[in-house]
Parts: structure tokens; C-alpha cells; sequence
């Protein structure tokens, strides 16, 4: 961990959060196909907007990477015209550092599903806390509001939870990440052999 | 967003400054609960956004579209659903009540704000020119602008692929069949391709950047120089008229009484 | 002489795999030498090159170790994919980028910029020019330019001129000549016609790796002929020697009463830009047709409207059907893209060559012998478990050919398949494409091989600025029987 992020692992994880960065602009229309149905549906698909953080962090396994994740994610969106505008830099922001202190607790060792869901909670809890801020929430009937809540969880679980887990489990076995992720050691002694 | 269009005073705004202003715009958006004060608000921004971005009239209308999505969602579901105590209507789970209805207003108006403000940015600043003015005026790491950069770069060459997969899927023999498993089936065939081909690109172009003697030291020369102008000190000026005549307006000639 | 760069016991070994592609390997360039890197595709040209530059292991991280490394201070270095070395959107910007790397006062940039760009031949109509928009010839001259804006003392080139016309190709090494008179230049290429005037010393490599000659080029040239002809390395005279041993090529397309394709007043737009315009043109079974033309002059393009890639106008017809009616083109024609890389969809190489049987639900068997033995014609056995991604150049290019062909078609479309290849390899391909072709299936060929053309081709277009200029007929036509498109289980040895 010496002097933070090398150039390399910054472009990786940029490229990978602007590559979502898309996606969350894509995942808006749907958001809003599904808004319409009522109940807070739509908040059942909110938590693909986590994502881009536990997948780069589960990539390249370093300090920080979550939370440029999510922000570059962020201003990705924002560059290509995201009807949100500035709020999703905001939001960025503040999932992304959620997800981020989760991986910190950790230490930074941990790589397993668990550690994914609970940062796709934790990004979760800062898009509800920042929610509460925006006005959109608070002012909502409880029975509404407890709806809105459980639908976001379940979501932020499931997408950026197991399936941020499950994305990077596939992307090792196309062998990409031992691009971005530390030489073992056992590979240095291979060399000393006949 | 190459898209030719006629540069207005706008775009001749320092980057950052104008980034900066618009964030603390959103922030004091945010702390604004008077329904008036936020309709005269936004109104100042939609008249920049409407009128000097430089892009058709037809373009400006076909962007609005999702933002009255925005709006109308964003109001509705407050409306509906929120609390308050003066019921002026009731329908099986939605009740609407007079201080709800005047919340989702409200809350619509600044979700119209906050669309305007970044839609505004983003057709009037190209990001090569944020990232350099970012170096220059806020010093942001040139790892992280010159990432940025080619990241940006590489999203016409990821629209590119996903097209030439599409193609090479086609050349494959491989469009047919639809239903759940065939859906995630081609989502899997997209995605994990598309997604490790630009890691594995932007490793490369990572090592190509050092090997053209790329160091994160900040003394370097710019090829695009940014400093601030008097169209900067007009620009700051203009939200700072709006948010003072805004509030004067708003208690002297409310829209809507509250 | 004063050495810059040296290595000694080198040893090397790329993570997961079984055997090091370096074992104890030792070389040194002295200062203001011109050497080239000769070897068969795939021996780890590119990767010494990256070690000898100290890419490896700085920027790259890679197991290795050695008694002496000896990396130079100042150098550039030419990357073999002109797609992936820019890391700004406009043609200005990136050579900017490499001036302001070099802190370059800004007043200066723009003549530096124009400069360069000129030097290289690439003369854009503004500076400011998106590079998406470039042709892959302009990509690597511009890949050039922004090198020579860094000065540098040492010159790395791995195969600077792989995609380039053979106009092109002689410009750039004149060019190089002129700019590496007192540079260290240290060359990979597999087409050695015109580098050969520009270097002074060359080293032979073998499939292992390891060194097999190194001296002066007339010693090397006299002397190892025959070491390079059995590692199939390219060197003067190779193809009249192949011409002379192999019985001419029959050069008989058939005669249909169909034709295979049809088109008239033909265009292909891109970004709504008409970028290629056929007038006319037939094409029956059994042709080997060569399209060929300057970098840019929209060969690409022709057949990325003929597959249906990009928007077209005009009559196309497939087998006497209009081909918006043709309910899967893709089931009669194939494709093999310029950019090798572009059209991996599997994570291994034997998945990769799979994929279509797969999609067509082919028993397990007939799959495994079909990939097996194309593995074995493209010379991929050894590395059937990689991720393409993880091939040389070569490799990779031979692989998206076998992926593309490994489903009989009656129609084959290629984009410069062989470049970047080295003699075996690229012999290996014209005859395996020969063998279908005498069975009536149609080869287009995107290529800037002459050669080719002169002994494989049934027909040459020549293409520029946009539009087929010239269409001739290499022999006559109709002296076989007709349509025989029946190639099951041809074999491919
Ligand atoms: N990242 C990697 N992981 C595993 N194997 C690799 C990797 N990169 C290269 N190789 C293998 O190392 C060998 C040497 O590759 P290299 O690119 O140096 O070949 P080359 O001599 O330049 O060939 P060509 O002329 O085709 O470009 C090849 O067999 C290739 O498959
Ligand atoms: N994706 C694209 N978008 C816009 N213009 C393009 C695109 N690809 C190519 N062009 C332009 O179309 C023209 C023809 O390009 P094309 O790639 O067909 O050339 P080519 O003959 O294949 O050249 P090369 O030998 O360099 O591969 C060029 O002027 C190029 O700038
Ligand atoms: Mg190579
Ligand atoms: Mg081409």
C-alpha cells in the first residue's frame, strides 16, 4: 500500500465505474417504468445505483477504490446527461464513502459476499440519509415510508450486494483481474526452479 | 457530446467556478422550504438553461422530456402518499392533503432545479475542459484528470464494442431466442465481454501513458490554459440577483399562498 | 562500444502459466544501434521488448528476475495495437498530452504538434480531429508522431507498420531512418522489406524463446537462412521460394447461374457520411477477390456494408434475394474483423473457436475434433486454455480467424488476416483459405500484401477515397463445373 493508487489502478477503476456509469443512466428509464406501478416498486431496482463501488473494490482489492468508484460512476452519469443533474454527484459522494468505511472496517482483507452486502446496506443507508435531506422522504406516511425503506434494502441487497459479488466472480474466471491484482509471491519462486 | 452548436457566453465560463457555483446552488436548493422562493428559483435557472445553451430549440425540448417525468413522479408520489392535516381528498390508500400536496410541489420543483442545473453544465462544458481547469484552479491530481480523460474517451469505443459484439454475435450466429433464460443469457454474453475488454484496454492504455513519461507531479505545462473573466464575475452575479430578487419576489408577489 | 540497455539471465514467467517464456536470456544494445527482433509469432518479441524498455515490471507487474537489467533513460516506445495507446479524444490532444508531459511551454505546442503530425505523413484537415474517426493506418501514424514528440534516445517499434499500405510502409521507414539516425532503435516487424536497408544488426529468435543468432544483417542474412525458413521467419525471397515449390495455384472461379452477390449504386455511410460507393460489381462462387487500397480509402468500410454492419442504399442482393429479405445473412457469409480483438466473445481459446457449434447445439464431439484441428492448422494447440486477451498479436489474429471459419460458409470475408504473421503462419492460412476456395466457397480479402494478390487472387478492387476504382479480373472466368458448395468435412491438412 505504498503511496496510494497507481496510475493503472485509477484508469481501471474509472473505466469500470464510467462503464456502470452507463448503465445507471440506462437503469433511470427503467426506474421510471417502474415508478408508475406504485408501492415504491421502482425501489426495488434503486440499489443497482450501489454497484459500481463493491465491484471495484472486489476487482482490484485496494484502499479507496470504492468510493472513486462511485463517484466516477457518478460523474459519468452526470457527463452524459442525467435527468437528475448535479443530485447525482451528491449521492455519489455519499454511497460510495458509506460502501468504502465498510470495506475500511474490514481492513481492506475481506472479499467475500458478506462484506459485499453489508457495503450495499451501508450505500444504501447514505442514500436513504441523503434522501432525507433532499425532502423526498420524511414527510411520507409511515406505513409508506416503512414500505419505501424495506423495498430499497432488499434491492440494494440484491444488486449490489450479490450481484456486484456474483459479476466479479465471473470476471475472474476470464483471468482479467489478475491484471489489476498483486503478483504472488509463489510466482517470484517459480522462477528460482532447474 | 459532439454535437455542433453555437457557443454561447456560457461555455466561456471557467469550468470549476462553474461547477462550483452550481453545486453550491444545489446545496442551497436544498435548504430552501418556501414554495415561492423555489418557484422563482428555478425559473432563473430554466431560463439560462432554455435560452443560452446554444443547442436547438428542438434538442432543449426532446432533454426536457425526462425532466417532467421527474417532476410529475417526484411530486405525485408526495402528494399522495405524504402526511398532513388539512385532507382535502381520500381514495383508498392515497390521501391528499393540503401541506402534502404543497410538499410535492416543492420537492418537484427542486428535483426541475437540480435536472436543470447539471443538464446546463454538462451541454456547455466539454469534460476535456473541467478535467484541465480542475488541475489548474482546484489542483486535482493530474492521475486522476488525465483517468478521467481517457476514460471519457473510451465511452464511443465501449458503444463501438457493444455494437461489434453485436456484430461479431451476428457473424456468430447468435440473435435468435427470446424469453428470461435467452434475456440473461445476452445480458451475460454483453456484459462480461464488454466489461473485462475495457479493463483489460485501460490497463494498456495505463502503461501507455507512462511509457509517454506520465508523472502525477503537478509541474506540468497545459495545452488548454483557464484563468477567470468577466463573464465569470457575471455569471456569479446573476445567481446571486436571482436568489436575492428570488426571496424579495417570493414575499412580496407569492404564487401560491400558503 | 558504450551499452545503454542489458539484460543477463533473464528469467521470466507470466502468472498461471506452466513453463517461463524466458529462460536465463542474455542481450545487450550498445548506443546508436539499429536492431531487429526476428521470430515466429508468439516467441515473446513483444514481451522482451517491454522488459528491454522496463515496462516490465514497472508499469506491468510480472514475475521476473535476472542479474543485470539495464533499462535506458530516455526512450518511446511504438505499442503493436494503435487502438489502445491514446488516452485523449482529439489528435492535438494527444500529442499535447506528451508535451505537456515533457513540460513544454504552451506558446510552443502547436507548432510542435503540426510538426510532428507532418513528419509522419498525417496530414488531417485540422489538428483538432476526433481519433475515433481515423482510419487504423492514420491510428498508428499517429501512435508515431506522439513518440517522436518525446525525443527519446531509444526507439522501441513492436511492428510500427503492421497495418500500414505499402506506400505508407516505405514512408515510415524512410522516415524512421531519417528521425533514428542517431537514436538506439530496436525493431520488432514480421514484413522486413523495408527495414532491412534501415537496421545493422539482427537477432533470431526460436519458438522457445531463446536465442538462436545474433550478428551483423548481411552475416545473419547469408548464413541462417535455412534456420529461418524452418521457424518460419520472413526473410527476402521467401515467397519466390514458395512460389517455386508449390505448383501454381489454380486460379479457377466458378460459373453460377446466380451470382453470390449482386450490387448496384452501393453505398455504406457512416455516421450518416456516405464513406464507400460501388457502382457495380458481381461476385460468383469460387472467386478470390482482393480488395486493396491506401489506409483509409474505405476497404473496411466495403465490407462492413456488405455484411450489413453500417447503413447502406443502393440493390445488394444475396444469391439472387435482396438482403433485407435474407432472413439470416450471417448464415451464408462470415467475418473477420480488422481489429482481432473486437470480436472475442468466450473467455478461453478453445471456447472462443466453440462458440458458433455451440450456439448451433453440435454434439460435443464433432465440436472437440473440428476445434482440434483448427487449433492445430492455426498453431494454437499450446495455448487453447488462455483468455484471448492474453495471446500475442499473431495469435490473436489467427484466432478470430479459426473462430470466424470454423462453420462452412459459402462466403468468406476477411480484414487484412495476415498481418502481423510470420511466414509459416501466413502460408499455413492462404492454403487452408485455397483448399475452400477450389471448393467453391468465395474469399473477399481486405489486404496489403501484393503477393497475395499476384498469386492467390482471382480479382483485384482497388479502392479510394471512398469508391471502387478498378476491378480486374485475374484470369478468365468459368472452366469449372458449377456451384459445387457441398464442402463438408473438407480437410484441412
Ligand atoms: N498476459 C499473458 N499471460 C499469459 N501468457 C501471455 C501473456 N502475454 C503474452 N503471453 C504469451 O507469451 C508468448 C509471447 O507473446 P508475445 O506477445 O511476446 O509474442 P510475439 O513474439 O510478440 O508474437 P507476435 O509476433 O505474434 O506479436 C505468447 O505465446 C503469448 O501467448
Ligand atoms: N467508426 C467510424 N466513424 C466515422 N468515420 C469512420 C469510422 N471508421 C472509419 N471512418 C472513416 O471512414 C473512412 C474509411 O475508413 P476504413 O476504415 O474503411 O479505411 P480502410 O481502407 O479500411 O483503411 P485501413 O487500411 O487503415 O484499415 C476513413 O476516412 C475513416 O476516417
Ligand atoms: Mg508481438
Ligand atoms: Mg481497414
Amino acid at each position: 500500500m505504498k503511496k496510494g493508487l497507481k496510475l493503472s489502478d485509477v484508469l481501471v477503476t474509472i473505466v469500470i465505474a464510467v462503464a456502470f456509469g452507463i448503465i445507471y443512466i440506462l437503469w433511470g428509464s427503467i426506474y421510471y417504468f417502474a415508478k408508475p406501478l406504485g408501492l415504491h416498486v421502482d425501489q426495488l431496482i434503486y440499489g443497482m445505483w450501489f454497484i459500481a463501488g463493491p465491484v471495484a473494490f472486489l476487482i482490484l482489492r485496494k484502499p479507496g477504490v470504492a468510493l472513486l468508484a462511485e463517484i466516477a460512476a457518478a460523474s459519468g452519469e452526470f457527463f452524459l446527461g442525467s435527468p437528475w443533474g448535479l443530485t447525482v454527484l451528491l449521492y455519489g459522494v455519499v454511497q460510495g464513502l458509506f460502501a468504502e468505511l465498510v470495506f475500511m472496517v474490514f481492513r481492506y482483507k475481506k472479499f467475500n459476499m458478506s462484506v459485499a452486502v453489508l457495503a450495499a446496506i451501508a450505500s444504501c443507508l447514505g442514500s436513504v440519509l441523503m434522501d432525507f435531506a433532499y425532502g423526498e422522504i420524511g414527510a411520507l406516511s409511515t406505513w409508506n415510508l416503512s414500505l419505501f425503506m424495506i423495498a430499497r434494502f432488499i434491492g440494494s441487497v440484491f444488486f449490489a450486494g450479490l450481484t456486484a459479488y456474483y459479476l466479479v466472480k465471473v470476471l475472474e474466471t476470464t483471468g482479467v483481474t489478475n491484471l489489476v491484482r498483486p503478483v504472488s509471491s509463489k510466482d517470484y519462486a517459480e522462477l528460482d526452479q532447474k | 457530446m459532439t454535437v455542433t452548436n453555437a457557443e454561447t457566453w456560457l461555455y466561456k465560463i471557467n469550468p470549476s467556478l462553474k461547477l462550483f457555483v452550481l453545486m453550491v446552488l444545489c446545496i442551497v436548493a436544498l435548504f430552501i422550504d418556501d414554495l415561492n422562493y423555489m418557484i422563482n428559483v428555478t425559473m432563473g435557472v430554466l431560463l439560462i438553461f432554455l435560452c443560452f445553451t446554444g443547442h436547438s430549440i428542438k434538442r432543449i425540448i426532446l432533454l426536457s422530456i425526462p425532466f417532467s417525468f421527474i417532476f410529475i413522479s417526484t411530486s405525485l408520489a408526495m402528494i399522495f402518499f405524504g402526511k398532513g392535516e388539512t385532507l382535502w381528498f381520500e381514495w383508498g390508500l392515497i390521501s391528499i392533503t393540503e401541506e402534502s400536496f404543497m410538499r410535492g410541489l416543492l420537492v418537484g420543483f427542486r428535483a426541475l432545479l437540480f435536472a436543470a442545473l447539471g443538464l446546463t453544465f454538462s451541454l456547455t462544458t466539454r469534460p476535456v475542459n473541467l478535467f484541465y481547469s480542475l488541475m489548474q484552479q482546484v489542483k486535482l491530481k493530474p492521475k486522476y484528470a488525465y483517468s478521467f480523460m481517457a476514460a471519457l474517451r473510451l465511452i464511443p469505443i465501449m458503444m463501438q464494442e457493444f455494437q461489434t459484439i453485436r456484430n461479431a454475435m451476428k457473424v456468430r450466429g447468435f440473435e435468435r431466442g427470446t424469453g428470461v433464460k435467452s434475456i440473461y443469457f445476452k445480458i451475460k454474453a454483453y456484459s462480461i465481454p464488454l466489461l473485462s475488454g475495457s479493463i483489460r484496454r485501460a490497463h494498456r492504455i495505463a502503461v501507455a501513458m507512462e511509457a509517454k513519461r506520465f508523472t502525477d507531479t503537478r509541474d506540468r505545462t497545459y495545452y488548454y490554459d483557464f484563468g477567470f473573466s468577466k463573464y465569470d464575475q457575471g455569471f456569479i452575479l446573476y445567481f446571486i440577483i436571482l436568489l436575492l430578487a428570488g426571496f424579495f419576489l417570493s414575499i412580496q408577489f407569492p404564487l401560491v399562498s400558503i | 562500444m558504450e551499452q545503454i540497455i542489458s539484460v543477463e539471465k533473464l528469467r521470466m514467467k507470466f502468472p498461471g502459466e506452466e513453463s517461463m517464456i524466458f529462460k536465463d536470456l542474455s542481450i545487450s544494445f550498445g548506443k546508436g544501434e539499429k536492431v531487429l527482433l526476428l521470430g515466429p509469432s508468439g516467441c515473446g518479441k513483444s514481451t522482451l521488448l517491454q522488459v528491454l524498455s522496463g515496462l516490465i515490471p514497472n508499469s506491468i507487474e510480472v514475475p521476473l528476475k535476472g542479474e543485470k537489467l539495464k533499462c535506458p533513460s530516455s526512450w518511446g516506445y511504438v505499442f503493436q495495437d494503435p487502438d489502445s495507446q491514446f488516452c485523449m479524444p482529439f489528435a492535438d490532444e494527444e500529442i499535447a498530452f506528451v508535451l505537456e508531459n515533457l513540460s513544454v511551454p504552451k506558446q510552443e505546442m502547436k507548432e510542435k504538434i503540426q510538426h510532428h503530425l507532418h513528419q509522419v505523413g498525417l496530414n488531417l484537415g485540422a489538428i483538432h480531429t476526433s481519433i475515433d474517426t481515423l482510419s487504423g493506418g492514420m491510428k498508428q501514424r499517429l501512435a508515431i508522431a506522439s513518440v517522436l514528440a518525446l525525443e527519446p534516445e531509444v526507439l522501441f517499434l513492436d511492428e510500427p507498420t503492421a497495418m500500414l499500405d505499402p506506400e505508407g510502409t516505405k514512408e515510415m521507414w524512410e522516415l524512421l531512418k531519417e528521425v533514428g539516425r542517431d537514436k538506439t532503435v530496436i525493431v520488432v516487424e514480421h514484413k522486413i522489406d523495408h527495414v532491412l536497408e534501415f537496421i545493422d544488426r539482427i537477432v533470431l529468435f526460436n519458438d522457445e524463446g531463446q536465442i538462436i543468432a545474433d550478428g551483423p544483417k548481411d552475416t545473419i542474412l547469408s548464413r541462417y537462412k535455412n534456420e529461418m525458413k524452418e521457424h518460419g521467419i520472413w526473410f527476402p525471397g521467401v515467397w519466390d521460394e514458395y512460389v517455386k515449390n508449390h505448383a501454381p495455384v489454380r486460379k479457377q472461379p466458378f460459373t453460377d447461374d446466380v451470382p453470390l452477390i449482386q450490387v448496384q449504386d452501393f453505398s455504406g455511410f457512416r455516421n450518416k457520411e456516405e464513406k464507400i460507393k460501388v457502382n457495380e460489381l458481381q461476385v460468383t462462387s469460387g472467386e478470390w477477390i482482393v480488395i486493396r487500397g491506401e489506409n483509409g480509402a474505405g476497404k473496411s468500410t466495403l465490407l462492413h456494408a456488405l455484411m450489413q454492419f453500417i447503413k447502406t442504399s443502393g440493390t445488394y442482393a444475396l444469391m439472387g434475394t435482396p438482403i433485407k429479405r435474407v432472413e439470416n445473412p450471417t448464415e451464408h457469409m462470415t467475418f473477420v474483423f480488422q481489429n482481432p480483438e473486437f470480436q472475442f466473445v468466450a473467455n478461453t481459446v478453445y471456447e472462443e473457436i466453440a462458440y458458433s457449434l455451440r450456439i448451433d447445439k453440435r454434439p460435443q464431439q464433432e465440436i472437440n475434433e473440428r476445434v482440434r484441428s483448427l487449433l492445430k492448422v492455426f498453431r494454437l494447440e499450446a495455448h487453447w486454455g488462455k483468455h484471448p486477451f492474453q495471446l500475442s498479436m499473431g495469435q490473436k489474429r489467427r484466432l478470430s480467424v479459426a473462430a470466424s471459419i470454423v462453420k462452412d460458409k459459402k462466403l468468406i470475408l476477411l480484414d487484412e488476416p495476415t498481418f502481423g504473421q510470420d511466414s509459416k503462419n501466413t502460408f499455413a492460412l492462404l492454403k487452408w483459405l485455397e483448399v475452400y476456395r477450389s471448393r467453391g466457397v468465395t474469399v473477399i480479402m481486405v489486404t496489403h500484401d501484393d503477393h497475395i494478390s499476384k498469386n492467390f487472387a482471382t480479382r483485384i478492387l482497388t479502392v479510394q477515397d471512398g469508391n471502387v476504382i478498378r476491378d480486374e479480373k485475374v484470369i478468365q472466368p468459368g472452366c469449372m463445373e458449377p456451384k459445387f458448395l457441398n464442402i463438408k468435412g473438407v480437410s484441412c491438412r
